[in-house]
């Protein structure tokens, strides 16, 4: 008596939908590194929390958000931030006194 | 400009296209003033600043606007909204630009406007802790980093990404901008390569991976090259990015003009705007640092200096061209302000007449010689007032040229994937490529110069080399399979000449054995380097496959093999050059064509070596001569112009023919139509009546001596 293909087929079907049920997340997660939950805080560092109202018409630092785990202070150190303004000097290039840096700040 | 004015740069009536303080993503000079404080605490603390001539502060409300933090959402947050920042910025709203444009509040209110924006958070962003929940991506999406890259590297390079138009390899691969520009410290520095015009931090030049550090390592499953169709000296002179963008697709700017005072981009020739759809193709220079072809594009300039006591050439800022264009606007007529160019002496005469007056009493200047440059060459009024114009030796007619780097096209549209002719033809770019020195010449008109004398070819040269490509390889084939074709017509018009050699007592010595494995050696020589040749001659990939390894163990092999034919030529010189002499009965010979034609047996008289084969002996000592002296000045073609090169290259092709079309015609003579003949180069012997039938003059030499003895 010939069985019947679905009986056969289903069992490993489940398997392998429950499989891709598991694997979507972290396929998913490949491209967007989820971040914590973030703290806002306000320029002076004091919390923004609108759900409560508590500081909610201030704007959110970067530097007290994001500088409360990561190093803001080493990061904007980095040629993006600076742009030569840590570089600038008046005898920066003997040549062309005008150039003062080697980045957007400072030179011509 | 102040740093304040750098934050806020940008028409505040339609503030959509960035200023400076856009792309700077915060922290740095727009955060903390040149002593480290930040702008708005100190301000607050020291209000008279304001009213000051302090740079940092002179006209700049910090304490209202705020400082610009370092927003690290610019750059990780996907979606951000980068248009809002930049209005906000150009609105003043420093401090509120983040939180704008990263979508997280409505900020209503400008400061610009004397307002005091407001705040309303999207409550739905945050959980039940006061948290907010952002899909922040670690690595910058590529999407982030074109914000400010788009649209000045577009400029600089027609560079895109993401740009179904104009496309680049290793974007369709799905490679992102941090996968080259990694962060490499720290201090969020990115790797990267080395910009030779606009030099930012030349201490992280060349960070990154170069192509051939990625292809050749094969970093991220990067293939590696085979090149087999490649001329190894090629690889050493071109930059990989001269073969492998070959076009772009999105126009750059060809030049810029800041003769109104503000900055007036050029679009490449024939296209709508800077950025819009258009091939073109790059211009080539050799790279300062390395020696190499690299594709660039010059952006011409066009701007205006003064002429200061100690000889320097300042760049007149953007406010100072302003003022003296402000005097003269009114008589430039048929002048728009997207096309200020200004080409008739006349034009020119007045706007630097106007300059020299705006410039009086110029604090920056202890005199005032204003000039105005372009197309390579300088303007200058005389102390008559009148034009001087004379070739620009200043820093502005230094233009290297921005290097394009990106937007690589896939190996099978690289220069070269259709052979040698993408570049060494008739109509190719590499040479006769046509690009644009002055937008504006005297006429008003462009004007150009060809491609490859950019490169350093002169374009005799060029036009000598691309004889090879254009009528040499499509017809050589063709010429020798002719020349194949009349031999076998004439062996079987007239058949075999003179007597079947048969061994036979008393046989005489033709040749020594040092004669004939000078031959053997010159043979062999030959043969191998007729292959070879024929590999390069139609650069034959498979050929190359199944006996070389590499095309650089091919070109080795060539050069030794003709060393070592030309030093065996040297010995047949030595041997035959005297039994090569002509003699009177020669004429004979020659004037009844050696007996080759009419289809009958003629006597003709001969020495050792009969007129024909005297004739072909010169013929290759010259073509041995020629082919040596070109090939052995090809060998050391990576230390000799590259004018010369195009030119001793041409040569050696062209004469290669030639002498593989005397040899074939040797080889016949030798062999089938003249039976027997071969047997005197093996074991150097001949019968007395082949002997005496093909080269009598001998025979009687020989036979007077032996009756001597």
């Amino acid at each position: 008596m010939r069985k019947n293909p679905y009986k056969i087929w289903s069992p490993a079907l489940v398997v392998l939908a429950v499989g891709l049920a598991l694997l979507l997340p972290s396929l998913a997660g490949a491209k967007i590194r989820t971040h914590a939950p973030i703290q806002l805080k306000t320029e002076d560092g004091k919390i923004i929390n609108p759900l409560t109202g508590e500081n909610a018409d201030q704007p959110y630092s970067p530097r007290q958000t994001c500088g409360a785990c990561h190093n803001y202070n080493d990061i904007t150190k980095g040629y993006h931030f600076q742009q030569g303004w840590d570089r600038v000097k008046d005898n920066f290039n003997a040549k062309k006194p005008w150039v003062l840096s080697d980045g957007m700040m400072g030179k011509f | 400009m102040t740093p304040f004015g750098f934050a806020s740069a940008g028409d505040p009536k339609n503030p959509v296209m960035p200023g400076c303080g856009a792309c700077h993503p915060g922290g740095g000079g727009l955060e903390f003033d040149r002593d480290g404080k930040r702008y708005d605490a100190r301000l607050k603390a020291e209000p008279q600043l304001a009213q000051s001539l302090d740079g940092d502060y002179f006209k700049s409300p910090w304490d209202k606007t705020g400082v610009v933090e370092a927003d690290c959402l610019v750059c990780h947050l996907p979606g951000y909204n980068f248009k809002d920042r930049i209005k906000q910025l150009i609105m003043l709203n420093f401090k509120w630009a983040s939180t704008s444009a990263s979508g997280i509040a409505q900020v209503t209110g400008t400061v610009r406007e004397g307002q005091t924006p407001a705040v309303v958070y999207n409550k739905r962003l945050f959980n039940e802790d006061g948290k907010i929940y952002l899909e922040l991506s670690g690595p910058p999406p590529s999407e982030n980093c074109t914000f400010c890259h788009s649209f000045s590297d577009m400029r600089k390079r027609g560079f895109s990404w993401n740009d179904r138009i104009n496309h680049d390899v290793h974007n369709m691969r799905g490679m992102a901008c941090v996968d080259c520009h990694w962060s490499i410290d720290k201090e969020h520095n990115f790797a990267k390569g080395d910009e030779n015009v606009s030099t930012v931090r030349d201490d992280l030049d060349n960070t990154m991976k170069n192509c051939k550090q990625c292809h050749e390592q094969g970093f991220m499953g990067a293939p590696r090259p085979a090149h087999l169709s490649v001329r190894p000296n090629h690889l050493e002179k071109l930059a990989c990015e001269t073969c492998h963008i070959p076009t772009l697709h999105r126009a750059a700017a060809e030049g810029f003009d800041v003769t109104t005072g503000m900055l007036v981009n050029y679009p490449k020739l024939g296209a709508k705007q800077v950025g819009a759809a258009f091939d073109w193709k790059p211009r080539y220079a050799r790279k300062h640092k390395d020696g190499k072809v690299w594709p660039v594009n010059n952006l011409l300039p066009t701007i205006y200096t003064n002429q200061d006591k100690d000889g320097t050439y300042y760049p007149l800022y953007a406010r100072e061209i302003g003022k003296g264009y402000e005097k003269i606007k009114g008589q430039l007529k048929d002048k728009k302000p997207s096309k200020p160019e200004l080409h008739k002496p006349e034009e020119i005469k007045l706007m630097l007449t106007a300059l020299a007056e705006t410039l009086k009493g110029n604090k920056r200047f202890q005199q005032v010689r204003p000039n105005y440059h372009k197309g390579g060459q300088m303007h200058s009024l005389n102390e008559k007032g009148e034009i001087v114009t004379a070739k620009d030796e200043t820093w502005c007619g230094e233009g290297e040229g921005f290097n394009v780097n990106h937007n690589v096209a896939p190996a099978k549209l690289a220069l070269g994937a259709n052979g040698c002719a993408d570049c060494h033809s008739s109509e190719a770019h590499m040479f006769k490529g046509q690009i644009v020195t002055d937008l504006f010449g005297s006429d008003g008109k462009p004007t150009y110069i060809s491609s490859g004398r950019l490169i350093g070819c002169q374009p005799w040269a060029y036009y000598v080399n691309q004889f090879h490509q254009t009528y040499l390889t499509p017809y050589v084939s063709i010429i020798l399979l002719l020349l194949v074709f009349g031999l076998v017509l004439h062996y079987t018009g007239q058949g075999p000449k003179g007597a079947d050699f048969t061994y036979e007592p008393g046989e005489i010595l033709r040749f020594t054995l040092t004669e004939r494995w000078t031959h053997l050696v010159r043979m062999i020589a030959f043969l191998l380097l007729t292959l070879t040749g024929y590999i390069f001659f139609y650069n034959n990939v498979t050929m190359l496959r199944m006996f070389f390894s590499t095309p650089a163990s091919a070109v080795i092999f060539h050069w030794v093999t003709g060393l070592i034919f030309l030093a065996a030529s040297v010995v047949a010189l030595v041997h035959w050059a005297k039994d090569a002499r002509f003699a009177d009965y020669d004429k004979e010979w020659l004037r009844k064509h050696g007996g080759y034609f009419g289809g009958k047996e003629l006597e003709v008289p001969a020495g050792r070596l009969n007129a024909g084969q005297k004739i072909f002996f010169w013929l290759t000592a010259g073509l041995s001569l020629i082919m040596g002296a070109t090939g052995v000045l090809l060998i050391f073609k990576n230390s000799l112009p590259l004018t010369f090169n195009c030119l001793i290259s041409t040569i050696h092709g062209f004469f290669a023919i030639i002498f593989v079309a005397a040899i074939i015609a040797h080889a016949y003579l030798g062999t089938i139509a003249n039976p027997g003949t071969w047997r005197a180069l093996v074991d150097g012997q001949v019968g007395r009546k082949w002997a005496k039938k093909h080269h009598s003059e001998w025979y009687k030499e020989i036979a007077a001596k032996e009756e001597k003895e």
